[in-house]
């Protein structure tokens, strides 16, 4: 690793991001399979489309666990709107769609990576608790019942397109973000872009990890749970 | 494979109640009868069940000039031509035939019962110990036989009848019109006005509404078709825009890259 990269996640941090990706990943596949037809080829490979009803099932609980560490570790940093930088920020869309001759600074998480969060808190735990229903209908009314269905598929339409949202900007969109869920090592340049605040912020209070620097006097700012 | 549709009709006001087409069912399906119990009247079991496709229900009905009837009705699947069992069933278990009719393929059955909830008359039914979820097929392979369904074949007073669509329905309206004729002024056709049209058409000596456990205005419920017609759909569109959106922004806004020279003084 080069000399000065920073630390912006914690393993805890990178573990549960990629607890809730994976689950998500293989719910959608799994629920994708049971939604289209055309899709239940999908069931072949785990021996038809009762293993996975099974798998989508119970990879539902290990989503929702890993949901519930997630939100409990983000809702303060990605949670919560700041104004006004916030809203100058929306603005401007973050630069992202139009040239923008100096972004707004805002926090750690800025407001698109915030309605993301929302978003997957959100319609995660509307997943998480329709999933459950659908899991065991005859213990609750009919009417409930087809309320969850309802909602269960507006959940996915929603978290289904936001994926693919964070897919490119995880990524090939924002170059330079995806170490920050990998290694958690992420270089000056990319925090002067993404999140000039929080670098500036950190490294006031003297809580920036820097590679081959002397360590700091506390490790990981990445949560705070 | 698109045949003519088949009908059976089922004129109530001919039913003695003898319950033949209930065994003949139970018969030829080789469903198991269950112990019951003794609940001081004939209807029995009370209500459908995984092991129960067919049910004549008794009802004792005082009509506005203080005479008491007793009505009968022979319940099951009612083949909707818009069935929201099918239109939920996520393994294809639920199917249209080639007579129109709703059929069931149990070994595609993953026992998730969505077509429970789906369907507007509240016929198929779960059997916990197999997983499996029962209903009605009007006896496909009886009729890919060229056999009557079981209980029409039972049917010792002529109530049940089976045939192309359009016959049965003219017979119906027809015998309607005789029983207005001979003081059942309420009597009428049921199943051809909602859900495309039922496959099960009754013959009803009084209004709709009179009778037990029969939906005035059957429909397949909206939350239904707000998720199988417009969330569905919308879930590959919106995915596909936004896959779409990104590749558009990549090559023409471009990523969001860091600045060459980002170290502390940039901005
Ligand atoms: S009556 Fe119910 S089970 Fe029968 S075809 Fe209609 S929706 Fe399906």
């Amino acid at each position: 690793m080069k000399k000065g990269m920073i630390k912006a996640t914690d393993a805890f941090e990178r573990i549960v991001h990629w607890s809730l990706a994976i689950s998500c990943i293989v719910l959608m596949i799994s629920g994708l399979g049971m939604m289209f037809h055309s899709l239940n080829f999908l069931a072949v490979p785990v021996g038809g489309l009762k293993n996975l009803k099974l798998i989508h099932n119970f990879t539902g609980l290990f989503f929702i666990a890993s949901l519930f560490f997630a939100v409990l570790m983000w809702w303060r940093e990605a949670g919560v709107f700041e104004f006004p930088e916030d809203a100058e920020w929306i603005k401007v869309a973050g630069g992202y769609l139009w040239h923008v001759d100096s972004v707004p600074e805002v926090g750690k998480y800025n407001p698109g990576q915030k309605m993301f969060f929302l978003a997957v808190a959100i319609f995660g735990a509307a997943m998480a608790v329709s999933g459950l229903m659908m899991w065991f209908p005859l213990s609750f009314g009919a009417g409930l019942v087809r309320f969850m269905y309802f909602l269960h598929a507006l959940g996915f339409v929603v978290i289904f397109a936001f994926f693919f949202v964070h897919l490119y900007l995880g990524t090939i969109g924002s170059p330079g973000s995806l170490p920050a869920m990998t290694s958690g090592w992420v270089t000056r340049a990319w925090l002067m872009k993404q999140h000039p605040k929080w670098l500036k912020e950190t490294e006031h209070k003297g809580r920036l990890v820097v590679y081959g620097k002397e360590p700091a006097p506390r490790e990981g700012q990445g949560h705070h749970a | 494979m698109k045949g003519t549709d088949f009908v059976k009709l089922i004129d109530t006001t001919r039913c003695t109640a003898c319950r033949g087409c209930q065994v003949a069912c139970k018969q030829w399906n080789e469903m198991p009868g269950l112990r019951t119990r003794n609940r001081g009247s004939y209807q029995n079991p009370p209500d459908l069940e995984w092991n129960t496709w067919t049910l004549v229900r008794f009802q004792e009905h005082e009509n506005g000039d203080g005479v008491l009837q007793w009505l009968f009705r022979k319940d099951g699947c009612m083949h909707c031509t818009d069935a929201g069992c099918v239109k939920v069933c996520p393994s294809g278990a639920l199917f249209y035939t080639e007579f129109g009719t709703v059929g069931i393929d149990r070994t595609k059955c993953i026992g998730c019962k969505e077509c429970l909830f789906a369907c507007p008359f509240e016929v198929p039914k779960y059997d916990r110990a197999t997983d499996k979820v029962f209903k009605c097929d009007l006896c496909y392979t009886r009729l890919r036989e060229g056999l009557l369904p079981a209980c029409v074949k039972s049917c010792p007073t002529g109530a049940l009848t089976f045939g192309a669509v359009d016959t049965m329905l003219k017979t119906a309206y027809a015998r309607v019109e005789d029983l207005k004729q001979d003081g059942h002024p309420d009597a009428n056709v049921y199943g051809d006005k909602f859900v495309g049209g039922t496959h099960v058409l009754y013959v009803l000596g009084e209004k709709p509404e009179i009778y037990d456990s029969l939906p005035q205005k059957p429909a397949v419920p909206l939350t239904v078709i707000a998720w199988k017609d417009f969330l569905k759909p919308l879930s590959l569109l919106a995915a596909g825009g936004v896959i779409l959106g990104s590749f558009l922004h990549y090559i023409i806004h471009g990523p969001k890259s860091p600045d060459e020279n980002g170290d502390r003084d940039a901005t």
